[in-house]
């Protein structure tokens, strides 16, 4: 009844958001300067394709999730290949312990736990240690090294470890029981070389890690859901990703000149023509920035990471040497992080001023109305597919107001420091010890 | 004024505010940054013979 209640409030909001943009569309004829008209009309073909962008995600990640019902060979199995999972950890005392006990219970038996303490300065190494051993089919392992970096000390741990399929895992990250068993079954397939699991933000205690949560389920897990249809997902998230360990010593393991590992070991795999799968199902829950100044924070790690993993593989992006996926992938994330949050603070600047110069008009409500039914009917869609809390909904109305044009704001400045060069440093957020 | 056109102006005033935040909650995060990396900067011994410019240098 609830499902039926919320796939009936996703039609009336898709109705909704037509005749929004049908009301938008006859702003056009009131526009006075040529000006204003141009730029209005770069609006309009700007807000076509995010629609159209939303709506094939949408319509592929419906696609895929009715693909998973009807798959009958994707069965769980709590025995199977020996599975490594590394915890790269830097300063993670407040957290490694919840972590390392979350993955002791995981169901899935053939499990190697490998913890690589990167020379933290606090006691996580100690912390850590004191899980060392054998625990029926289980064992832990805990090493330490001088400080390198997070992709160094995920190398290490490949480096040590024994089994074929290898479990990358943050260290403030808490899994599900039976995530290893979830994502071990899509290795039956050997042309997948990695799969994705889901993320949830465990420590939902304010505006800004709420609307977090929102985006998490909105733009990652329904984009990932989306991107699995084609088995290419452009990233690997740091919580929660398995990799076949011959795939990544075929790309030469973790590079170490980007922010965002992550992505970049994704696209090296799609670029070789591996296929990245997504499992919903697998699910890490992990902390998000509490204040404002640490999101910014995170996404300025981000956004340079992913342009720098980007402009690795900028080749691809005009020459596809036979792999279509690659490019196709790279156009996306350049859009992603550069053209849609440029497009997306330039309009408002340009509404703004409008409004300003040829007095208040209607423009900027529907605007801003078209935005929040896209992002209410995918959350709804979300809430529905994930479980996670209808309230989520709700923030939608704040998500389009100001949090995605703070994020932009950010985004885009990040962006021009990273074309000029200037330098960064990793920027570890604190963690609360909220898991 | 219509509510449609009220609304249409509060979000106009939203936006604005939020653009000019955005800028400001970027920079703010980046003289944070420059702080806590001088906070934590570390000396060595040489910089710190350097920095008092004497031959030794003296603990209470």
């Amino acid at each position: 009844m609830k499902t039926l209640a919320i796939i009936l409030l996703i039609l009336l909001l898709t109705v909704g958001m037509g005749v929004t943009l049908y009301n938008f569309t006859q702003f056009y004829i009131s526009l006075n300067t040529l000006f204003a008209k141009v730029g209005y009309t770069l609006i309009f073909i700007f807000t076509l394709l995010i629609i159209s962008r939303y709506m094939l995600l949408l319509f592929f990640s419906l696609l895929q999730l009715l693909f998973r019902i009807t798959d009958i060979e994707l069965k769980k199995q709590t025995r199977g290949p020996m599975v490594s999972i590394i915890v790269p950890a830097y300063n993670e005392s407040k957290v490694i312990a919840k972590s390392i006990e979350s993955l002791l219970l995981q169901q899935y038996e053939n499990i190697e736990l490998i913890i690589v303490d990167d020379g933290s300065k606090d006691e996580t190494f100690l912390i850590a240690k004191q899980y060392e051993g054998e625990m029926g089919a289980k064992s832990v392992k805990v090493f330490r090294k001088p400080n390198g970096g997070k992709s160094r000390a995920i190398n290490f741990g490949i480096e040590h470890s024994s089994g074929e399929l290898i479990l990358v895992v943050d260290a403030d990250s808490k899994l599900n029981s039976d995530a290893v068993e979830l994502l071990v079954r899509h290795f039956e397939n050997d042309e997948i070389a990695a799969v994705a699991g889901s993320v949830y933000i465990t420590n939902q205690v304010n505006i800004w890690t709420k609307l977090q949560a929102l985006e998490y389920i909105e733009g990652l897990n329904m984009v990932r859901n989306g991107q699995a249809l084609v088995k290419a997902v452009n990233i690997i998230p740091g919580p929660i990703g398995m990799f076949r360990k011959s795939a990544l010593y075929d790309v030469g393991l973790y590079d170490h000149d980007t922010f965002a590992e992550d992505c970049d070991v994704t696209l090296k795999l799609i670029a070789k023509g591996y296929k990245i799968d997504f499992e919903p199902e697998a699910v890490a829950y992990t902390e998000a920035p509490e204040s404002l100044l640490d999101l910014i924070k995170q996404r300025y790690r981000w956004t340079r990471g992913i342009l720098q993993a980007i402009r690795k593989h900028a080749g691809l992006l005009v020459r596809p040497r036979g792999n279509v996926t690659a490019t196709v992938v790279l156009w996306y994330m350049l859009f992603e992080s550069i053209l849609w949050p440029t497009v997306d603070v330039w309009v408002n600047a340009f509404i703004v001023f409008v409004s300003l110069t040829q007095g208040v008009s209607l423009l900027v409500f529907y605007w801003w109305m078209i935005f929040t039914i896209m992002d209410m009917a995918a959350a709804l869609f979300c809430v529905l597919v994930t479980g996670e809390r209808l309230s989520l909904v709700f923030y939608a109305a704040f998500y389009r107001l100001f949090f995605v044009e703070i994020i932009n704001t950010a985004k885009i400045l990040a962006t021009i420091e990273e074309f000029v060069g200037v330098k960064m440093e990793w920027g570890k957020l604190e963690r609360k010890g909220r898991l | 004024m219509n509510l449609i056109g009220f609304v249409s102006v509060l979000i106009l005033v939203i936006t604005l505010l939020t653009i000019v935040f955005g800028a400001i909650a970027y920079f703010m995060y980046k003289i944070r940054e420059r702080k806590r990396k001088a906070a934590n900067r570390t000396y060595s011994y040489e910089e710190a013979l350097e920095h008092e410019k004497s031959e030794f240098i003296y603990f209470e």
